[in-house]
This record gives C-alpha cells, sequence and structure tokens, in this order.
C-alpha cells in the first residue's frame, strides 16, 4: 500500500532526475547533430576529446567560477548583515523583511531586461552616475571587464534575500542568553559574532552556500537577457554555451558531453566546499568550551 | 540613527532598480534621451498603450503563466502529498537515505536538464501545450515539496493516526479528514513556492513552448528583449517590466508569511 503512494512521485523522479544522466552519459559518447541527420552514431571518445581541445569551453568554465565565486561570496556577506540587522527589534521589521522578498520573487529575465536599461550606455542611471562622478562613460555592457561584473550585480540583487531569510531563520534559533554570557564576560559585538553567532550559524551557512554556489554554475537565464553572453563571449555561462551547442549548433552529442562535464564538475566543487567550510568555520562545542575557560 | 540609515539603504538596494523601472516606463521616449527636458513632454503613458495592444497584448502572457503556474501546483501538491506521507512509513535507513536523494535533487542547477526534457517533449508531442509543461514543473518542484510536507507530517504526533485507525478509519479517510487538514499550512507555503517556482521558469519554457501565443511570462520577456541592445524601446521595456512584476509584488506582500515559514521550514529541518 504503502509502495503505491510512493510510486507516482518517485517514476516521475526518475524520468526527470535520473533518466537525464544516463541519457547524457550514452549521448556524450555518440554523434548526433545535423551531420548525422540528428541519428546517435557512435563515436568513441571523439567529444571528450575535443571537449578537452575547446578553448572556449575552457574559457567559459572560468567565466562561471569567477562569476559563480564572485557572486555567492559577496552574497553570503551581504545576506548575513541583512539578516543581523533584521534579526534585531525595530518597528516595521516585517513589512521591511517582505519587502526585501521582492527581488528573490520576481522572474529573472523581467529583472534582467531591467537591469539592461539601468547598465545602458549612455542613458542608463550607472552611465549618468559615472559621468557626474567624474570616472567618464564606461560602457559596462560593451566592455568585457565591466560586463561580467554586471551580471554579479543583478544576480546578488537577485538571490541575497534568499540567503538572508535562510541565515535570518538561522539567527532565530539562536537563544538570547549566549549572547549575555559573553557579554557578562566583557566581550564586545565582535566577539558574540565569531565565538556564538557564526558557529551557530554554521548549518544555515552550508546549506545557503551548498545551494547557491549549484545554482550560480548553473546560471543561464540572467546572461543570456542580460548580455546574451557578449561582449566577445565574455560573459558566457556554461549552461548557455550547452544551450548554443543544442539548439543553435544542433549538436545534441556535443551538448550532452558539456552537460555531463558540468553535472560532474559541480558535484565535486560542492563537496569540496562543503569540506573546506567544516574546516573554517568552528563547530559550536570548541566556541562553548572557549566561553568557560 | 545609524540603523535608520542602514534600513533606508536596504531599501534602496531592495526597491530601487524596481522603481526606477516604474520611473522609466511613465518617461516619454525624449525623456529618457534628454533628462532635462520641460515638463510638458515628460511624462507619458504610450509604453503601456504600446505594450497592452502588443499583438498577442501583453496580458496573453500572464494568463499563459497563470494556467501552468496553477496547474504545476496542483500536480505536484497531488504527488507529493502520499508521497510524503509514505516517506515516514518505510524503513528508517531507507527514509533517511529517500531524503538526502531529495536534498540533493533539490540543490540540482536543473538548468542543465533541459536537453533531455526537451528530447521528451520532442518523443511524446508536448511541445507548445501549456498544460504539458506543468509535468516537468511539477517534478522539478517535487524534492522541495516531498521535504516541506514531510517535515509537516514529521510534526504531528502519532498517537493522532493510531486513535484514528482504532476508529476504523482507511488510509484514504484519516488522509482527507484528519491530516491534510492539520497540515495545511504547510501545504499553504509548499503551493505558493512551487506556484513561483512555475511562473518563474524559463529555460524549460524557451525550449518547449515556440507558439507566440502561448509563451509564458519570462520567455515573452526575454523575447523582448531579443533585439540588439543598442536600439533598444527601453521605454516599452520598462512598462512590461512593471507589469510582469506586479502580479509577484501583489503575491508576496498578500503571502509573505506562508513564503518565509515554506522556505526557513526547509532550511531549520531540512
Amino acid at each position: 500500500m504503502i509502495v503505491f503512494l510512493l510510486l507516482p512521485a518517485l517514476l516521475l523522479l526518475l524520468i526527470v532526475f535520473v533518466g537525464p544522466l544516463f541519457r547524457y552519459a550514452w549521448l556524450s559518447f555518440h554523434a548526433n547533430s545535423v551531420m548525422t541527420g540528428l541519428i546517435a552514431i557512435p563515436n568513441g571518445g571523439a567529444n571528450w576529446l575535443r571537449l578537452m581541445q575547446d578553448q572556449r569551453y575552457w574559457q567559459d568554465l572560468g567565466q562561471t567560477l569567477r562569476f559563480a565565486g564572485v557572486s555567492v561570496g559577496l552574497e553570503l556577506i551581504l545576506a548575513l548583515s541583512i539578516a543581523l540587522l533584521l534579526d534585531q527589534r525595530w518597528r516595521g521589521r516585517d513589512v521591511v523583511r517582505t519587502l526585501t522578498l521582492i527581488p528573490w520573487a520576481l522572474p529573472t529575465t523581467v529583472m534582467a531586461l531591467g537591469w539592461r536599461w539601468i547598465f545602458n550606455t549612455p542613458y542608463g542611471p550607472v552611465d549618468h552616475f559615472t559621468k557626474l562622478a567624474g570616472i567618464g562613460s564606461l560602457n559596462i555592457l560593451g566592455d568585457p571587464n565591466f560586463a561580467w561584473m554586471a551580471t554579479v550585480w543583478a544576480d546578488v540583487w537577485k538571490t541575497t534575500p534568499f540567503a538572508a531569510l535562510i541565515l535570518l531563520a538561522g539567527l532565530q534559533t539562536i537563544p538570547a542568553d549566549l549572547y549575555e554570557a559573553v557579554r557578562l564576560e566583557g566581550g564586545n559585538s565582535l566577539i558574540c559574532l565569531r565565538r556564538i553567532t557564526l558557529p551557530l550559524l554554521r548549518p544555515y551557512i552550508l546549506l545557503a552556500l551548498l545551494f547557491r554556489i549549484a545554482q550560480a554554475f548553473g546560471v543561464f537565464d540572467l546572461i543570456q537577457v542580460l548580455t546574451g553572453g557578449g561582449p566577445a563571449s565574455s560573459t558566457e555561462s556554461i549552461a548557455l554555451y550547452a544551450y548554443w551547442n543544442a539548439l543553435r549548433f544542433l549538436d545534441f552529442g556535443y551538448s550532452s558531453t558539456i552537460i555531463m562535464a558540468s553535472f560532474m564538475l559541480i558535484s565535486l566543487i560542492c563537496v569540496f566546499a562543503w569540506m573546506f567550510l567544516q574546516i573554517l568555520i568552528p563547530t559550536h562545542s570548541k566556541s562553548r568550551g572557549a566561553i568557560e575557560s | 540613527m545609524n540603523r535608520r540609515f542602514l534600513i533606508s539603504l536596504l531599501l534602496l538596494w531592495s526597491l530601487g532598480p524596481l522603481l526606477w523601472q516604474v520611473y522609466t516606463s511613465f518617461c516619454s521616449d525624449q525623456a529618457l534621451i534628454q533628462p532635462f527636458i520641460s515638463h510638458d513632454h515628460r511624462w507619458t503613458l504610450t509604453h503601456y498603450q504600446n505594450v497592452l495592444n502588443a499583438n498577442p497584448p501583453f496580458w496573453r502572457y500572464l494568463v499563459n503563466s497563470f494556467i501552468v503556474g496553477v496547474s504545476s501546483t496542483l500536480l505536484c501538491l497531488v504527488l507529493a502529498l502520499p508521497a510524503a506521507y509514505a516517506l515516514n512509513r518505510i524503513p528508517r535507513r531507507l527514509s533517511i537515505l529517500s531524503r538526502l536523494a531529495l536534498v540533493g535533487a533539490a540543490l540540482f542547477p536543473y538548468v542543465l536538464l533541459f536537453l533531455a526534457l526537451l528530447e521528451l517533449a520532442r518523443e511524446f508531442n508536448l511541445g507548445n501545450q501549456l498544460l504539458a509543461l506543468s509535468l516537468p514543473y511539477a517534478a522539478l518542484s517535487q524534492p522541495l515539496a516531498i521535504l516541506l510536507l514531510n517535515n509537516a507530517f514529521n510534526d504531528l504526533p502519532p498517537e493522532l493516526e493510531d486513535a484514528a485507525k482504532l476508529e476504523g478509519l482507511s488510509l484514504f479517510q484519516r488522509f482527507r479528514w484528519i491530516l491534510i487538514p492539520l497540515i495545511s499550512p504547510a501545504t499553504a507555503s509548499t503551493a505558493i513556492l512551487v506556484f513561483l517556482f512555475s511562473w518563474n521558469e524559463y529555460p524549460i519554457a524557451l525550449t518547449w513552448i515556440s507558439d507566440s501565443n502561448k509563451l509564458t511570462l519570462p520567455v515573452a520577456m526575454a523575447r523582448i528583449a531579443g533585439s540588439s541592445i543598442y536600439s533598444v524601446p527601453y521605454g516599452a521595456y520598462a512598462a512590461a517590466t512593471v507589469l510582469g512584476s506586479i502580479p509577484l509584488v501583489l503575491l508576496v506582500l498578500i503571502f509573505q508569511k506562508p513564503i518565509v515559514s515554506g522556505l526557513t521550514s526547509g532550511a531549520v529541518k531540512g
């Protein structure tokens, strides 16, 4: 009986999550493109060899890692600050919390279009600002040195509320008397943050981080609408490259190879990020010892 | 004072870009190019008129997205509710293992699935059908939905169901009259999060739908943006951005409680 309750959901999950991975693994060892009339023909490891030598892939991989690293890093710092602010008691806090959620709820493509106008040269507000500030016109979306920063900016704007909300939930589980104990012993806010807040927030930081790294690595909507991968593919992400290969060049075999490689990479990165954070953030038991001693 | 400054900064950061779109959408084309134009030519409603009178009109995309959102949410809940319940009644090891797998699936950047899903759509002729989109959407939001609902079932006291069993209620009756009503807050949170996901989803809608009358809002926005960066009717874009944002801003303002509790209960217990 129980099995019948689980079966429909399980079946759907297998079709949508597990099936594709096997399909990609299989396709990545086949030529399947317009050249073969969209029929899969085994080609040994030719796709993988091509991937190894594909400069555009490696460039996109570097760009994707840069995008994910910088935006997730900024986002966590910002989210922690926002969560600390929202954790304090003040009038109108709930209203502000709701309002900060709005960027997260909007469809990515909607605001990506908005950001295109904001970063527009010469009519957008950012361009007006840099001119007023004496820096001059930067041509943000047309310059490979700046365009990727614009994508990071837009991503941080959209996804920080989510991380802040997770961290806020964590902050609200920390009992207030722990802070009082530190203050009684003459500790200041900074010591509170290091000895109490961060260690107890650890599982929440880990969760927000893993989720955001995985999502940022797969960035697609934002970049496709904001820059289209340009200028000169300087903001192109791996997901966008896989998409071009499938839908523009109609090369399903190679697109699968890119996706398969990305999937393995993202799993590795998540494992490493998790281990790294285990070391970086002290556990609570240690910190409690530090307070008591 | 310091805190008030920080709060203003936070609000400016969160709402500024959106308010700038609102401002732009009412500016005439000349005003956008020459910031210091005289007041007579400054404000206009033509951008909204253009967007709403376009072919297909803008509200069509909102209706499409709404249809997809509702059907995906319903399908997702119908599948996730029994599964979340059953997850507590299988051997403990297996249950923990499946929860871990679900967390992994929830973390997965689903955009990478687009190619295999596109092949499925071609195989089974699911392209260009709004209701068919709810299949992948319900499936992709399944991990989060099952985890959230499973948490809710876990929080119920087990004596409750035992008592109902002694009364002779069948599994379906217990489900319908006791369990579902008790976890309705969690169900509401889950439903809203699934709806938000379906409303905002882009890569799959992009590859499944090509008929311009059936586009969902995110794809329509991207298609509007499809032209070159330099020759762009930004007033109309801003009007589209504002119109596309209004339903979600309302949704967040009305349902902020279930949204927050859904997101955080996933974090606290997951």
